[in-house]
Formats: structure tokens, sequence, C-alpha cells
């Protein structure tokens, strides 16, 4: 189990400190993401399913989204730059 | 030494991450980026704070008759993150609406630029 | 006699000033920005050089006095962290009598088994209420920022937004819409399991509302805006919202009113309604987010 927490750690660090670094900023969205996941199963370890399930719909679901959202309003994904 | 920081594994995780947010919240010049890096500052404070009402060997604070009394976990830092999770949400929300309104006014998002641009403008 | 002058003149000063036609006269009270004098005016060339110099220097400096800040806090949250109680230690002095108190009687008081949920909807209600009116807010303030509107759209936006409601009611996405047909139903069920089951398992208003209006959002992608306005338009959407926070506010009070401060209880299933307007009041933060971000309307 405290295997797993380490690991769990040290991937949020490494996701963190990937996640800016990305050219592409759907990448970094998608890092982002999979820190919230992450996180999400740290909470669950952490013996607070309430938050587990609230950073799941909340970190990986919904900013996701926004986010996503604004990188097509923004023009950042491709196919989306008009004419 | 080091066993105090592998004792205090969260809470150092927690400065970390802290400082990598911050980071990225002063440096990048994207201002997507910049909201990333300060979604990440947000996690870090909300993970030091739940660590904190952990317990070794406690099961998730939801009492009934189970026959035996096990040990819980504070609840309370619980409670505070679960508000902190979504009003963490309306903030990002809010500040990616206020990207979309300065790249519908000057065409950019990065910071520099952004700034030439407005500085043109006022001339 | 001598005062009303005086004074009307600081009133209007200060609203000249808030307006910003010009800077006050009396610079003691608001030290602004000294500009030059007209008379010392510089060449363009001369201005545009120096300007650029400025920008240069605090280009160069900015990295090193922000790594430097970063550090140093890195440094000083670090030495507290260490000197920190042991993680996972039962006697830390954050479990202190009042966890104790919400663990022990949080049943019997509340009537609601999962201690979080009984924390954050009753015994401190307040915070949420609070917290419900951010969100309430930031909703607004989203749809000041993004609501399209006579003022806030231009010719432009509302052709290329036609165009692609034209694509999108031409060549509808025959995945998406097959798999929100089979998913919509059961991500429903499950919002409302977390909704009502709040009490006696993990889950509760935050969790559920969000998961409700990430229903609602897969329902909107998946069948279109227009679809999606038989079921929820902008007055409903505006209603539902509002009835939210209005049912928090009166049930919290009744709640608080009766139940609360020592006198006896007894509305034991209150939390559970409380619940469902916190989680009314998300789902529809959550959905209202998603459709300004998306489209700007209803």
């Amino acid at each position: 189990m405290i295997v797993l927490e380490y690991i769990l750690l040290a991937g949020l660090v490494v996701c963190a400190v990937a996640a800016p670094l990305c050219k592409r900023l759907l990448t970094t969205v998608i890092v982002y993401m999979a820190f919230s996941l992450l996180m999400a199963v740290l909470w669950s370890l952490l013996q607070t399913p309430d938050l587990a399930i609230t950073e799941a719909a909340v970190g990986a679901g919904i900013t996701s989204i926004l986010f996503f959202l604004t990188l097509k309003k923004i023009h950042a994904l491709k196919g989306t730059r008009d004419e | 030494m080091l066993e105090t920081i592998l004792q205090n594994r969260f809470a150092v995780t927690a400065v970390i991450l802290f400082g990598i947010g911050f980071m990225n919240l002063l440096l990048q010049q994207n201002l997507l980026k910049k909201v990333v890096g300060f979604n990440i500052m947000d996690s870090a404070v909300f993970l030091l704070l739940a660590s904190l009402g952990y317990i070794d060997g406690g099961v998730a604070p939801i009492v009934g008759d189970r026959g035996f009394d096990p040990l819980y976990i504070n609840p309370i830092p619980s409670g505070l993150v679960l508000t902190g999770i979504v009003v963490s949400v309306s903030i990002t929300a809010f500040s990616l609406a206020l990207i979309q309104r300065i790249y519908r006014r000057y065409g950019t998002i990065e910071l520099w630029e952004l700034l030439e641009r407005a500085g043109k403008e006022d001339d | 006699m001598n005062k009303t002058p005086s004074k009307q003149s600081w009133w209007l000063r200060l609203v000249e000033w808030v307006d910003g036609d010009r800077e006050p006269k009396d610079q003691t009270l608001f030290v602004m920005e000294q500009r030059p004098p007209r008379h010392v005016q510089r060449s363009d060339a001369e201005f545009a050089t120096q300007d650029k110099h400025r920008l240069h220097r605090f280009r160069r400096w900015y990295p090193v006095c922000a790594v430097l800040i970063c550090l140093a806090l890195m440094g000083i949250l670090m030495a507290a962290v260490l000197t920190m109680p042991t993680f996972g230690e039962a006697d830390n002095p954050i479990n202190n009598e009042v966890a104790e108190h919400y663990l022990e009687y949080g049943l019997e008081e509340t009537g609601s088994a999962n201690v979080v949920t009984a924390m954050i909807l009753s015994y401190r209600g307040f915070d949420t209420l609070g917290e419900s009116c951010v969100l309430f807010l930031a909703v607004a303030a989203v749809m000041m920022l993004l609501l399209r509107d006579e003022k806030n759209t231009d010719e432009h936006d509302q052709q290329k937004q036609e165009r692609e409601d034209g694509i999108l009611a031409a060549h509808p996405d025959l995945i998406l819409r097959r798999a929100a047909w089979v998913l919509v139903p059961f991500v429903f069920l499950f919002a409302l399991y977390v909704l009502l089951n709040g009490e006696v398992s993990p889950g509760g208003g935050f969790s559920g509302g969000t998961i409700l209006g990430a229903g609602l959002i897969l329902y909107s992608a998946a069948y279109g805006p227009k679809q999606m306005r038989v079921l929820m338009d902008a007055r409903r959407y505006a209603a539902v919202r509002t009835f939210g926070l209005v049912l928090y506010v009166l049930l919290y009070g009744i709640y608080i009113f009766l139940g609360a401060n020592q006198m006896p209880n007894y509305l034991t299933g209150m939390t559970l309604l409380i619940d469902l307007a916190v989680g009314l009041v998300v789902a529809c933060t959550v959905y209202g987010f998603y459709v300004l971000f998306s489209r700007g309307e209803f």
C-alpha cells in the first residue's frame, strides 16, 4: 500500500512538471486530466471517498470539458482555425 | 531528516506541487498554462489539508452499526476540501471565460504579445 | 454654509476620479502616476526606445526574481512541513474534541451516517450557503462575459455559429448519439443514487450534483441545443438555478431555527432535502458553465 502511495505521489509531481512544459495546449490539458485522476486515487487511499468521487467528476470531467471548449474557442485545436 | 520526509510524504509533496504551480503561475507566458499552474496550486493545498486529517488504520467516516468500533479518520478536513474543490472549478471557469474574452479582443493569449498589442492600442 | 460647497466639491472630485475624467487635484488623497508635463514633449522615437529598454530590463529581471521568490517560499514551507506532527498519528493536535463530537453524535443529531455530509450540510451549513452563493455568482460572472446577446456579438460570430449549427444538423454524430442513448439514463440514475444516498454512503450534494450536470452535458452534446431547449431553455434554467439557492436558504433557515442550538431536533430527515437543494445548485452551475462556454446561449 505504501509503495502505491509513493508511486502515486511521484506521478503527481511528474504530471505537474510535465503539464505546462508540453508544447501543444491540448497535451497540457490532457496531462492535467491525468493529474486529476491520480489525485482521485490518492483521495480514496486517504480514506475520503467523498473527495474521490467529487474530484473524479469535477477535475477529470468538468474542468477538462471547460478547458477543451476554451481551446476550441481560441483556435488551439486542429481544424478550428477559421480563415 | 530522511525519515521525517518519508513520514510526512504528503505534506512534502504538497509543498513541491505548490512550488511547481506557483512557478508556472509566475513564469509561463501562456495564460492557459497559468490557469493550469493555478489549478495545480489548488490541488496542492487540498492534498495538504486532507492528509492532515488522515489517521493510520482509520476508515472513512461513515458511522453505523458494524458490530465493532473502528477508528475513523477526521471528517473536518474532508468537508473543507469538498467545498474547496467545487469552488476551484468556478474559479477555473471564470478565468477561462476571461481568457476567451481576451482572445476575442486581442487575438492572442501570450502575455508579452498581449501587452504589446494592448500598449499599441492605447497610443 | 461654508461646509456645503467644500463637501460638494469633494464629492464632485471623487465622482470625477471614479469616472476617470481626470486626476484629483488634491494629490495627497490619491498619489497617482505622475505624467511628465506637456512642454517637454519627447520625440516618438526617443520615447519608443526608452520604453523598449525598460520593457527589456523588466523581462530580463522578472524570471530571476520570480524563481528567487518561489525558492524562498518553498524553503519556508518545507521548513514548516518538516516540523509538523507526524503524518497519520491519532493524537495529532488536529484530531481534537470537535471531530470526536461529530463522529460520536453526528448520526444521532443529524440523522446522517456519513459524517462528512452531516458536517457540511448541518453543522457547518452556513459555510455551504456561502459556497452556493459563490457558485451562483460564478455563473452570473461567466454569463456576463460570455452570454451571446445583441451587445456581445457581431455579424461574423453570428454567421459562424449558424454555419456550425447547419453542419451539426446535417451530419449528426451517430456514435455519440447511440452512446448517449445508452449512457444518459444510467448517468442520471447514478447521479440520483449518489444524491439520495449522500447520507449513508459517500457522495451527497456536491458529487451528485456534478454527475447530474455531467449527464445534462452529455445529453446536450449528443442531441444538440434544439433538443436541449425542449428540456431546459434560458428561462427555465434561470428559474431552476434560483429555485435551488432559495430552497437551500429556506430549508437551512427552518432547520437551524427548529433543530439546532441545543434544541430538540425533530427534523432528522432534513439533511436529505438540503442535500437535494445543494445538488440542484451544483448541477445548474456545471451545466451553465458548459452551455455558456460552448455556445453562449441556452
